[in-house]
């Protein structure tokens, strides 16, 4: 586990110099609606973009303003710094207006040698399947008119079948965190699923079986309580570990950078670009889909069930309209059903913010207080 | 009993609207200065601001256009008409076809709240707030959204949603009070897609909605009834690329309020006599102005285009208080709607027409398209150079995520292809408690006489015209 913990923590850990010294291409995104098969299909290293907690903003914040979420803020910084200077093109999607001008500052300012912008429709019906679909295809076309390679229908199908084997261990993953006495903590799973999108997919399951295997019999330290972490995009292990430093064990989530991201899978299907499109619009958890709250909605109220959780943190980046708002309907969506919520609003990368979360959520376990199924299980 | 606090914004608006539809059209200073006398501080202050001599007449038409919207919806509902609560890049007049149903606009209901209401919004936007949702949503539209949510006031029967793609705070709040209230939303997606693919998409988009709110209303759109407002919405286009081409006059002979009544008109009313009425009586006071060669100051000093939105919370401090310190507002980032004439043909040709107002809203067709960037870049630029501005202003909305992401692109391109330079404010639009309108005109204030004027001195130009009304 001290291995996945410590090559998460770099943007340019050394799977990816490996990669680059071998000659290989990496393209960055961000979103979690795009079809990393396609990159990998082309023999490209899809790259998730972290920022991992950077506090610094000073150069992003002369083009991006204080009314954005600091989370772009922080990648956007890293982008112009030169620290993403190993990329060799960005995917940019209309995820929410933050993250649009975060790519669109990007580019204006320090233009990408490949830049693709993949439209992703906001609602589900037939008419924006089709849509998707020939936007997938866009992209795959992109890809290989500017990496001059083609992209085949048995490429994609590999790619898919390596992508379900990530998707796969995740899943072993999560389930080990949530079973009554979890294997991992929240901080340690956010670290693994931050691997499993920056490094070549073989190296990331094969890390990952040796981590399954290690953790079989583990234990947690003593814990108050089991939570769940719903909210806005974070990558900030350290704030997780915060939180469950003061008792509250995450047990599973509902986050971007956390299991919203694998619940796909490959499924039949004759044209691979179809499959994908379909399997990434109609499976994408996010509150950005503007038709889709109920089904956001049955997916945490049934993870509270199955994770046997004792409380639930909302929580949202200052600025983030899409999960600020759903956050409130969850919260009464949750309360209405007996379960304690904690909604909290944090600035990304703040460190000084830790003292106010950790109040925050030791009063809350508080609150929980015998409700806590903790001790029952640890 | 209902408290006063419990009691909505547009019931309360309705209240004082009725007033003013009884009021006669030409009312002497004395009248107007004693009528407004009945009214308490905020609200004295706000009605006043359309009751300044220059601009009474059309103020008064126009006030009685919301009037007749207002007082029509309520009606409507009595009837057993289905209220539809419509975003302001919505447009109305596919609502208005109906001969059951009726719109009403989120963003003006506020802005009228704020206008006229004692306390303006704020005891409606402290409602939401009260409900968990951020501070750092919308007023715009959280006011009135938050008057429904948290009173009892006017409760519509459906939600269309068309800022998907333009705007994430507008369409997470209208999806909100969906579930919320339990009453079915639409939406219309705006694919951030300028291509032709893209637009073939929107009109998909919109010919499915129209479907969809004819199922919900129980009628169908035929070609006579979008005939009626298709030929009303095309009398409004010409009235309205009359009083832009009105603007570019030296000085300019519209009045800066006229900003407001003009998208007021469009988000609320275009395609009814009421509309016409209004922007017929704005270009025939404009055009008069221009024969005398009126202007309320010694000097035209500046001439701003504001490149998103005003502020609303103080609107004679503001837009009348500018032109009286020779600082004209040529219109702000909601007026670039770029109305066209539609094809009265058939039915299809209407509503496809109708799919191409909406894909220009503003907001849907500058931040809402492929790049957030360049489409309002180009409008701005291009509006700059017809209207004949010299300096430009974001207003810094708060909660306007989309424009402050890429807002000093557009500082920057603006600069750098035509020079001129644009002032950037932070602050509320709609509320006054962030930055007060004495700071924003302070602000105003500095930039055209330390930045805007000395530019023109430098080039030798002096100011741009003369005139006094």
């Amino acid at each position: 586990m001290s291995k996945i913990t410590e090559l998460s923590s770099v943007i340019e850990n050394e799977y990816v110099r490996k990669w680059k010294d071998e000659g290989g291409k990496v393209i960055g995104y961000a979103c979690v609606a795009t079809p990393v098969e396609v990159i990998e299909a082309a023999g490209i290293l899809p790259y998730r973009l972290v920022a991992l907690g950077n506090p610094s903003m000073e150069i992003a914040d002369a083009h991006l303003s204080r009314f954005n979420c600091s989370f772009c803020r922080s990648m956007l910084q890293l982008g112009l710094d030169g620290t993403y200077d190993f990329l060799d093109g960005l995917i940019e999607t209309n995820g929410c207006d933050h993250l649009r001008g975060m790519f669109e500052n990007w580019q204006y300012v320090k233009p990408s040698p490949f830049f693709h912008y993949l439209k992703v429709p906001h609602i589900t019906t037939e008419d924006a399947l089709d849509y998707f679909r020939v936007e997938v295809r866009l992209f795959k076309e992109a890809m290989e008119k500017h990496f001059g390679v083609e992209i085949t229908g048995d490429n994609l199908w590999s790619a898919i079948e390596k992508q379900d084997k990530v998707r796969d261990r995740l899943r072993k993953v999560l389930a080990m965190r949530e079973r009554e006495s979890p294997a991992f903590t929240g901080a340690e799973v956010l670290s693994i699923l931050l691997l499993s999108a920056v490094i070549p997919s073989d190296d990331f399951v094969e890390l990952a079986d040796g981590v399954i295997e290690e953790r079989g019999t583990w234990r947690p330290p003593d814990f108050r309580a089991r939570l769940m972490l719903c909210g806005s995009a974070s990558d900030e292990v350290d704030l997780v570990g915060e939180i469950e430093g003061v008792g509250g064990l995450i047990v599973t989530d509902a986050l971007c950078y956390g299991t919203r991201a694998f619940w796909k899978a490959g499924k039949e299907g004759d044209d691979p670009v179809v499959v994908l499109a379909d399997m990434y619009l109609k499976e994408l958890l996010c509150p950005r889909m503007y038709d889709d709250y109920p089904r956001r909605r049955d997916y945490v109220l049934s993870t509270v069930e199955r994770a046997a959780v004792d409380g639930v943190i909302v929580m949202h980046n200052k600025f983030c309209d899409i999960h600020g708002v759903d956050n409130v309907q969850l919260r009464m969506d949750l309360e209405k059903r007996g379960v304690p919520v904690l909604q909290l609003e944090k600035e990304y990368g703040a460190k000084a913010d830790f003292g106010r979360i950790r109040t925050r959520v030791q009063a809350f376990l508080e609150k929980i207080g015998d409700r806590g199924k903790a001790g029952d299980r640890s | 009993m209902k408290t006063s606090a419990q009691v909505g914004l547009f019931d309360r608006v309705s209240a004082m609207l009725e007033i003013v539809n009884k009021l006669p059209d030409d009312m002497s200073d004395e009248e107007i200065e004693g009528v407004l006398g009945l009214l308490p501080p905020d609200s004295r202050q706000g009605m006043g601001a359309f009751f300044v001599p220059r601009v009474r007449k059309a103020g008064n038409v126009f006030l009685k256009m919301i009037a007749s919207w207002f007082l029509g919806a309520r009606e409507a509902r009595r009837e057993g008409k289905k209220i539809i609560i419509v975003p302001f890049n919505f447009p109305p007049e596919l609502i208005h076809a109906f001969d059951n149903a009726n719109p009403i606009t989120s963003e003006i209901l506020s802005t009228i709240g704020v206008v006229a209401l004692e306390g303006q919004g704020e005891r409606y936007w402290d409602m939401a707030i009260g409900l968990g949702l951020p501070d750092h949503m919308c007023s715009s539209h959280t006011i009135e959204l938050g008057s429904i949510l948290g009173s009892e006031d006017f409760r519509p029967h459906a939600i269309v949603s068309s800022a998907p793609g333009g705007c994430d705070t507008n369409a997470k709040i209208h999806e909100f009070v969906s579930h919320y209230l339990g009453v079915p939303q639409f939406i219309l997606e705006k694919p951030v897609d300028d291509s032709d693919r893209g637009r073939e998409q929107y009109s998909k988009y919109y010919r499915r909605l129209v479907a969809d709110l004819e199922e919900f209303v129980g009628e169908e759109l035929t070609y006579e009834k979008l005939l009626r407002v298709a030929e009303k919405a095309n009398k409004c286009t010409e009235l309205c690329l009359e009083l832009w081409d009105l603007h570019k006059a030296v000085p300019c002979p519209v009045p800066n309020i006229f900003s407001l009544f003009t998208y007021g008109v469009r988000f609320a009313m275009w395609g009814t006599d009421e509309a016409i009425n209004t922007l017929q009586v704005m270009v025939d006071v404009a055009k008069e102005r221009l024969g005398e060669k009126a202007y309320p100051a010694e000097k035209e000093v500046a001439r701003a285009l504001w490149v998103y939105t005003s502020y609303y919370f103080d609107l004679h401090n503001f837009f009348n208080w500018m032109e009286e310190q020779g600082f004209t507002h040529l219109g702000d980032g909601l007026d670039l709607f770029f109305p066209h004439h539609l094809d009265t043909s058939s039915r299809e040709s209407i509503i496809e027409g109708m799919a191409e107002s909406s894909w220009n809203m503003p907001m849907t067709r500058q931040v809402g398209s492929e790049s957030m960037s360049v489409s309002w870049t180009e409008d701005v630029i291009y509006a700059c150079r017809e209207l004949n501005a010299n300096c430009a202003i974001f207003c810094g909305h708060h909660s306007c995520k989309q424009t402050w992401s890429v807002a000093s692109i557009l500082r920057n391109e603006l600069q750098k292809r035509t020079g001129i330079p644009m002032l950037v404010l932070q602050g509320d639009a709609w509320i006054k408690r962030m930055t007060p309108m004495s700071v924003v005109q302070d602000q105003i204030e500095e930039f055209m006489r330390n930045v805007v004027a000395k530019k023109r001195r430098t080039r030798g130009r002096g100011a741009l015209a003369t005139g006094k009304s």
